[in-house]
């Protein structure tokens, strides 16, 4: 233990600094407080159930996958942590406090970027007109068009991205590229948590890749990241942890290096129901 | 002034053949974006390049309207190199003159089984060929690396259990099956071994080990060289030399293998209680920033591989270890403690004392080497006429065993 008491500790910028200010050494990452704990969560749409009592929890440097069948409430989770819905009861923290978003502008003051599967960008704008959509950067009222493509400029090649111009419009991009800038337009603020729904959906092989890297970095930059995927080779592949929805409802927590492909599968069909589940849910 | 004027010119053009090789292919007007220069200056600069070979240009449509794709210039053909690692497949592209011209890295999920890899291995060589404005008819040969022992011939892991989920298949067969091209395919180290020897931190030297170490441990042996397999391809299997008598029982079979000590999960369980669940990468990355208690479990890995390593370099007496490797990516908190273990163990040589280095080439060596084995197959194909690849008799042709 005495050969790192030499070390230069204000040079450290390891994750334990930007995990909350904690201090390096002993206080493990273990413990940290949670970016995103989602607690007891429902939302009901009439007649139909879309999430009962769901349970969701985020750490940084985390990327936490959702997988569950059509109609499981993965997109609608998503969209309540995204301040799209409002759920009818239930508990969401953000860094331990009870927070309430109330509209996508308060969870993105709040620190929460969302990447919805029409990645809902502007064909006829460039790049950066895109990343900066709504909140562009002002002096006085004047655009600091200048200042706004260094940061994209920045941002791309921080994720090791192949966008070549940030003044190509989006409608000249491939779908690949289109997710990258979808990707991209989170990080522009400072955002803790990124919620990506079906990013890998519809691409190529190639594209695949790409996005998978860029959700890798996010996760290396300290960021908790939810991953909405049908893809359980691309979630095994970049996830920490699985959660398995079923009707709505938590159907399974894994560890996503240790669990198997027919373990995620027989939760997600059904054919094991999860063991914590209150006894009500157990039943069928 | 005209000094000055030219040294600019030249670091223009250098910063346009550096952005076309980093995107593999871009029109002029896209070219003209990704560097900042202005559209007369890039068009005169391509034009220069064009007449001096380095760059080709094509027509091509973007957006509706007539374009020139600019793409580095290959000579006759192009070839494949893909590493399959255990938690990512890299594929690289390279020219005969092993200018590397597109690469991509896919992330792989733990114990990812033969066939959806190497289906997703054959569309990303596609893809990235379709990205250079290439065709398969491009491709003269392809080659692969695999996280274990491989049989030359087949590409069939010889070891059963060390790479779960790829047992009895032949990767040569499935992929030749597949692109309708040759395919060589040799163990990870191995290449790593080649490539780091050709153009890395071993260039120039005869005799050489190189060390891999990540979520497992392995070597490949260049001996006067020549690359050394083996008999049946398990040369420098390091990761399952025993180091602890009453340890673990390792994938392979027997116990304590150096694998079950230093290799995944081993490595980041006593980080569990300090710092929760962990990846190889979030070692590497925190141990490179400072953390203490990454560095240490780096720094007590690289002293058992070191005595590891040490009996091995009593065998060989190579001139040179070079340390590869996702690990090798924190330089000498790995390195140091390997240097060490290796001075206390191997007799001091007066004449030439052997050197420990880290790899130049980083997590790249092994798609590297296994461009290099691809291109050096066909360029032997092409010296003797042969037609298949696979038959040549020499150490790189794959007769191996």
């Amino acid at each position: 233990m005495t050969r790192f008491d030499a070390l230069p500790r204000d040079g450290f910028t390891g994750a334990h600094v930007r995990d909350g200010g904690q201090v390096i050494g002993t206080v493990g990452l273990g413990r940290r407080t949670p970016v995103l704990s989602v607690r007891q969560v429902s939302k009901r749409f009439g007649p139909v159930e879309a999430l009962v009592d769901v349970d969701l929890v985020v750490h940084p440097h985390e990327v936490v996958a959702l997988v569950g069948d059509n109609g499981a409430g993965k997109s609608t989770l998503a969209k309540v942590v995204s301040g799209v819905l409002q759920p009818d009861g239930g508990l969401i923290e953000l860094d331990g406090e009870p927070t309430a978003i109330a509209s996508p502008s308060d969870a993105h003051r709040a620190g929460i970027a969302t990447v919805f599967q029409d990645y809902a960008l502007c064909e006829n704008l460039d790049v950066t007109a895109n990343l900066f959509l709504g909140r562009e950067l002002r002096e006085r009222s004047l655009m600091r068009d200048g200042e706004m493509e260094r940061v994209a400029r920045r941002i791309l090649r921080d994720l090791t991205s192949r966008i070549p111009s940030v003044r190509t419009p989006i409608g000249h991009l491939s779908a690949g590229q289109r997710q990258t800038v979808a990707i991209a337009r989170t990080l522009i603020g400072s955002p803790r948590l990124v919620v990506l729904d079906e990013p890998t959906a519809a691409l190529s092989v190639a594209h695949t890749a790409e996005v998978l890297t860029h959700i890798e970095r996010l996760r290396e930059l300290g960021l908790g990241v939810v991953l909405i995927s049908h893809n359980l080779n691309d979630v095994r592949a970049v996830s920490d942890r699985i959660e398995v929805l079923r009707h709505g409802r938590n159907n399974g927590s894994f560890d996503a290096r240790e669990v198997t492909q027919e373990d995620l599968l027989a939760a997600i069909t059904g054919a094991t129901q999860v063991a914590t589940a209150r006894p009500l849910d157990v039943v069928g | 002034m005209t000094g000055s004027q030219s040294s600019l010119r030249g670091a223009n053009r250098a910063l346009v053949v550096e952005t076309v090789k980093r995107y593999g292919g871009l029109t002029q007007v896209e070219l003209t974006a990704a560097t900042g220069l202005s559209p007369a200056t890039v068009s005169s600069i391509v034009k220069e390049l064009l007449a001096a070979g380095v760059v080709d240009t094509r027509s091509t449509i973007r957006s509706g309207r007539r374009a020139q794709l600019v793409t580095i210039a290959r000579r006759t053909g192009l070839a494949a190199g893909i590493d399959v690692g255990r938690r990512h497949l890299r594929v690289a592209l390279a020219d005969v003159t092993r200018e590397i011209v597109a690469e991509q890295t896919l992330p792989l999920p733990a114990e990812h089984r033969a066939d959806t890899t190497l289906d997703r291995a054959a569309l990303l060589v596609v893809d990235l060929l379709e990205r250079l404005g290439a065709s398969l008819d491009d491709l003269l040969g392809l080659g692969v690396g695999l996280p274990a022992p491989v049989e030359p011939g087949t590409g069939t892991v010889t070891v059963r259990g060390v790479l779960r989920g790829w047992d009895e298949v032949p990767v040569v067969h499935v992929l030749s099956k597949r692109l309708a091209k040759p395919v060589l395919v040799d163990n990870e180290a191995n290449l790593g071994a080649l490539a780091e020897s050709r153009f890395g931190a071993a260039r120039g030297y005869q005799d050489v080990v190189y060390v891999s170490v990540g979520a497992g441990t392995g070597a490949g042996i260049v001996l006067s060289g020549h690359l050394h397999r083996g008999f049946g391809g398990t040369a420098g299997e390091i990761g399952h030399v025993q180091v602890d008598p009453q340890g673990r029982i390792c994938r392979c079979g027997s116990r304590g293998c150096l694998d079950t000590v230093v290799g995944y999960p081993a490595l980041v369980e006593p980080l569990t209680v300090s710092h929760g669940a962990l990846t190889i990468r979030d070692v590497v990355q925190w141990a490179t920033e400072g953390d203490p208690g990454c560095r240490q479990v780096v720094a007590d890995a690289g002293a058992v591989i070191g005595v590891v390593v040490a009996g091995m370099a009593m065998v060989v007496n190579p001139q040179c270890i070079v340390v590869g490797g996702e690990l090798a990516e924190t330089g000498d908190v790995l390195v140091q403690p390997m240097r060490e273990a290796i001075a206390r163990r191997v007799p001091l040589n007066q004449v030439a004392t052997l050197e420990v280095v880290p790899g130049e080439l980083g997590v790249r060596a092994s798609v590297l080497g296994a461009l290099a084995m691809a291109l050096e197959a066909t360029d032997q194909a092409a010296v003797t006429g042969t037609s298949d690849i696979a038959d040549l008799p020499d150490g790189l042709g794959g007769d191996g065993a």
